[in-house]
């Protein structure tokens, strides 16, 4: 075989798609529909959609002007948050007047992903978020860890400094990142090792396949740490995370509940010589401390690799496999070459065809394409308030973006504790929150719009009033239901489309029971927002 | 998909009509004599010897000095005056019970051990065998896999699963939930609550329909709606109010879903510090807790009319696990820490009762056997959980090589 046709070869394997594979791209409008949805949490106006239906090739000018959105860095920390798991219902303890609870786990889960939004908004290396030598507060978090931060006339988010002289190193040196993720005796601090891989590099010793052999066994039985030290099969997990662990010492210190005490202590910083008496150190590189442990893991491979693999599979809802190597490899290259810039990377993706495609012609990516995504709970929050001015709080709280609620669970998302994966398979627990979210939301338009003494403009009920009946004003009741859709999915009815037409039965049939104007535009409302197009995109 | 309740449910008119007069979609059915699953799981690893791999006289392996081997037909257990439920449910009920014994759970990491434990594999794509078996299912299940509690990996079959805690979803199905947020709605009368359901179910088939390839989620989402429209249907049949707090209360109310062809399986965590570092004494009370909730199930499923078999005990396979079990010998603190080895207890229907599988040494190391037997033997191999996961599938109907190509069948389990 020739040298040409050995590489030609070897230029295929991995990939595992054919070259010649033809994408099915979705219309202009969905399009537009699942990058604002993706990008912002929310569907583009209905002037935007008009735009691109007629010039397709103003989708780039999009990404750019929704990236400079808003809603974009928030979106980014949803999707972090997924590699991060930071975000759960836990206080870890701590209590602070006058801020809820919630509020509190908030803040604290929040550390890390504010250091993304603030990483993204300025266009900072992504490499920052282990190279920090400051943090990102609110002033609750700055009460609740005592940071020293630097006021902003709007009082969110800033630049703060802890105040017990750790060594500063991003992510790897906040109180919130080992509240999340503590250590006790006897795990000396692996748990903790293994959370940098798993959120950096991708790599969590857990999940690799290790069998234990029977000179293993024998030895864990007798002596567990020399097992440890020595033994081949334990070595192949404790050779590298052991001296990784041994950075993390100086957070080696917890209270009378066994949470983490949130002081940083530097006589602690040896304690790893009580332990496995391994020194610190990265991939058998030795290191003096934590900032000269992130400049090696900056500099990892698998560092950018874990970088846009959490992008990649948070935009596409896929997970990555060997077969998507040449489609990663692109985005990965617009990423190192831009010097770590997630803005870059986010365009890359949501620029490439596949996408913004919804089908292939090789089987085998059509497979692994996903046509059709779910939206997370706090998207299916953000579109619903968008589209209707309603959210579905209890006491003051979001039930779609807060875990005590369980609701987010139930639609697929994460609590960041028992369930660190998405389920993209919509549920009958997704289907009953659709449902009675829809419900509640369409109630909520219903009594604003029909209210004789509203002073400010409808939500969504233009076209009708009060005293309109299908029977009195079809037409009104035929502009009513296509304006509805329209705003709801984004998505025109056609027209010959049948529901105006049944849902002038369901009005009806409803007002016949209820006796209620409210309870019958409800239902019609609800009706539209339980479209499957509202709830996937 | 459902064929049976799709084909009667896509006359969307006639479903109008009928909703109108408070009729709701309720003739799904569960396959005839199906077997249903509930599983418990010791989150945190169980010590194995204080119930199920009994070494007294090994001076290898620490035995709480107050207790005795029992042996009871072909079962042998611990016993003790801190846990007279095991003796109690043995004597019951052992000649539906097999022991698991010896089996490696290939990770001493409580997360990749529970990934292997439930799956088979370390792979995170895998659903664990609960909802594999309702993923699966020849029936159809509005509640395919009801989460009580403890770990739910569902790998790409999340579509399956429901989970139930913190009583949401309750307040979800009952619609009792529109009235308690801060801007609370009045709840729709059912008839009205049927009419909307029926126009949403339509256009939700319309757009199944309009996707072609790829339509998967599409077709989840309207699965999902039809077992919506069902259960809300009979929340009141199901008793739906309550699903319970305690681990007798969840198991009563899983065979309760089963009966009445809702869920497939079930997944009870069995409450309790189980990772027993500093104290290992703590598991023989929780043990008695366990087997006290198991023993009051077993009563229940044996008086129970079944969907198919006569009785529930003919119809539903009780699986209780934990991700791997605890050292031999009793660490400084006078606890114990993790051990690959690992036992595990299979009850009732398709099993084969009154039967040890497996064994360890007396270092408490698994050992070879013959997996048509369960008996040791060198030329066999030692059980892992992929075998007794296959076991599972064959239980539930499903073909194991189908998906998990190339693992042994833990046939000795089989009746």
């Amino acid at each position: 075989m020739s040298t040409t046709a050995l590489l030609a070869l070897l230029a295929g394997c991995g990939t595992g798609s054919d070259p010649d594979a033809e994408m099915t791209l979705l219309s202009s409008r969905e399009q537009l529909i699942r990058l604002s949805v993706d990008l912002r949490g929310v569907h583009p106006s209905e002037t935007e959609l008009q735009y691109i239906e007629a010039n397709p090739d103003l989708y780039v000018d999009y990404v750019d002007r929704y990236m400079a959105d808003s809603r974009f860095t928030p979106r980014m920390r949803e999707i972090f948050n997924q590699r991060f798991l930071t975000r759960t219902d836990s206080t870890y303890g701590r209590m602070v007047d006058g801020a809820s609870g919630s509020e509190v786990a908030r803040a604290i889960g929040d550390e890390p992903l504010q250091l993304v939004s603030y990483i993204i908004d300025n266009d900072l290396p992504y490499s920052e978020i282990v190279l920090a030598d400051y943090t990102i507060a609110n002033p609750l978090l700055a009460e609740i860890w005592d940071l020293d931060r630097e006021e902003t006339e709007a009082g969110g988010w800033s630049i703060a400094y802890y105040t017990d002289s750790r060594p500063m190193a991003g992510i790897l040196t906040m109180n919130s990142t080992w509240s999340r993720y503590p250590s006790m005796d006897g795990n000396a601090n692996r748990h903790r090792a293994n959370a940098v891989s798993n959120m950096l590099l991708c790599d969590d010793y857990l999940s690799r396949p290790i069998v234990l052999d029977r000179a293993a066994v024998d030895q864990l039985t007798v002596d567990p740490e020399s097992a440890i030290s020595e033994n081949a099969s334990c070595q192949s997990c404790h050779s590298t995370l052991d001296p990784l662990s041994a950075h993390f010492f100086g957070f080696f210190s917890y209270d009378d509940d066994d949470d983490f005490t949130g002081v940083y202590r530097p006589e602690l910083e040896e304690g790893w010589r009580d332990y496995a008496n391994k020194a610190p150190g990265f991939y058998g590189v030795p290191t003096a401390n934590i900032p000269e442990m992130a400049e090696l893991l900056a500099e990892d491979t698998r560092f950018a690799d874990c970088a846009v693999q959490t992008v990649w599979e948070g935009l596409t809802q896929r997970t990555l496999v060997d077969e998507d190597w040449s489609e990663f490899q692109s985005h990965r290259e617009a990423f190192v070459d831009s010097d770590q810039s997630v803005r870059t990377l986010v365009r890359n993706i949501v620029l490439s065809e596949s996408y913004r495609a919804t089908g292939s012609s090789d089987p085998e990516l059509n497979e692994r394409l996903a046509s059709l995504k779910m939206v997370s709970p706090t998207q299916f929050s953000t579109i619903i308030e968008d589209i209707t001015g309603y959210t579905w709080s209890f006491s003051g709280v979001d039930g779609l973006t807060s875990n005590g609620s369980g609701l987010p669970v139930l639609l697929g998302g994460i609590d960041g504790d028992t369930v660190t994966n998405r389920s993209y398979d919509p549920s009958v627990g997704a289907v009953f929150i659709q449902e009675r979210l829809a419900q509640s939301a369409g109630y909520y338009v219903a009594t604003h719009d029909l209210a004789a003494s509203r002073g400010e403009d409808a939500i969504l009920l233009l076209y009708v009033t009060s005293e309109d009946t299908p029977d009195s004003n079809p037409e009104a009741f035929d502009a009513q239901v296509r304006h509805l859709y329209l705003t709801a999915t984004g998505i025109p009815l056609a027209e010959d489309a049948t529901e105006p037409a049944n849902l002038m039965v369901v009005w009806d049939q409803v007002y016949s029971i209820e006796g209620s104007v409210t309870a019958a535009w409800s239902s019609v409302i609800s009706a539209v927002l339980r479209d499957p197009r509202v709830l996937t995109y | 998909m459902s064929f049976s309740r799709r084909s009667l449910l896509s006359n969307a008119g006639a479903l109008a009509a009928l909703s109108a007069i408070g009729w709701n979609p309720k003739m799904a059915r569960a396959a005839a004599g199906e077997r249903k699953f509930i599983f418990f799981f010791a989150g945190g690893g169980w010590d194995t010897t204080t119930v199920f791999d009994p070494h007294h006289g090994s001076e290898r392996v620490d035995m709480d000095p107050e207790t005795l081997t029992e042996s009871l037909g072909n079962l042998s257990f611990t016993i003790g005056e801190d846990r007279p439920e095991v003796d109690r449910f043995f004597t019951r009920w052992g000649g539906h019970s097999a022991i698991v014994n010896g089996m490696d759970a290939k990770s001493v990491g409580h997360a990749s051990a529970t990934q292997f434990s439930l799956t088979g594999t370390s792979a995170s794509s895998y659903p664990d065998w609960p909802t594999l078996l309702a993923s699966r299912a020849a029936g159809d299940y509005p509640l395919p896999h009801l989460v009580f509690s403890g770990p739910n990996l569902a790998g790409t079959q999340g579509g399956a699963v429901v989970r139930a805690g913190g009583g949401t979803l309750l307040d979800l199905i009952d619609g009792s939930i529109v009235g308690t947020s801060d801007v609370p709605a009045p709840q729709l009368s059912t008839p009205s609550d049927s009419i909307v359901d029926a126009y949403v179910y339509e256009q939700t088939a319309k757009f199944l329909a309009s996707r072609g390839a790829g339509s998967e989620r599409a077709d989840a989402l309207l699965t999902n709606l039809e077992r919506g429209m069902e259960i809300e249907g009979r929340r009141f049949e199901a008793g739906l109010s309550d699903l319970g707090s305690s681990i007798l209360e969840q198991s009563i109310k899983a065979a309760e879903m089963m009966r009445l062809g809702l869920s497939r399986c079930a997944m009870i965590g069995i409450p309790g510090g189980w990772d027993c570092h500093g104290d290992v004494s703590v598991n023989a009370g929780q043990f008695d807790n366990f087997f006290d909730a198991l023993d009051q199930l077993m009563d229940h499923l044996s008086t129970t009319p079944g969907l198919a078999a006569p009785w529930l005990i003919d119809e539903v396979v009780v699986v209780a696990l934990s991700e791997f079990g605890r050292t031999p010998l009793v660490n400084g603190s006078g606890g114990k820490d993790h051990w690959p080895y690992n036992s595990a207890l299979v009850v009732g229907s398709g099993v084969r009762g009154n039967r040890m599988i497996g064994r360890t040494d007396d270092g408490l190391i698994g050992q070879t056997i013959d997996f048509s037997t369960g008996e040791a033997s060198d030329s066999g191999d030692i059980i892992g959980p992929e075998n007794l996961g296959a076991a599972l599938m064959q239980l539930g109907g499903i073909d194991p090589t189908s998906h998990l190509p190339g693992v042994q069948v833990l046939d000795a389990l089989l009746r």
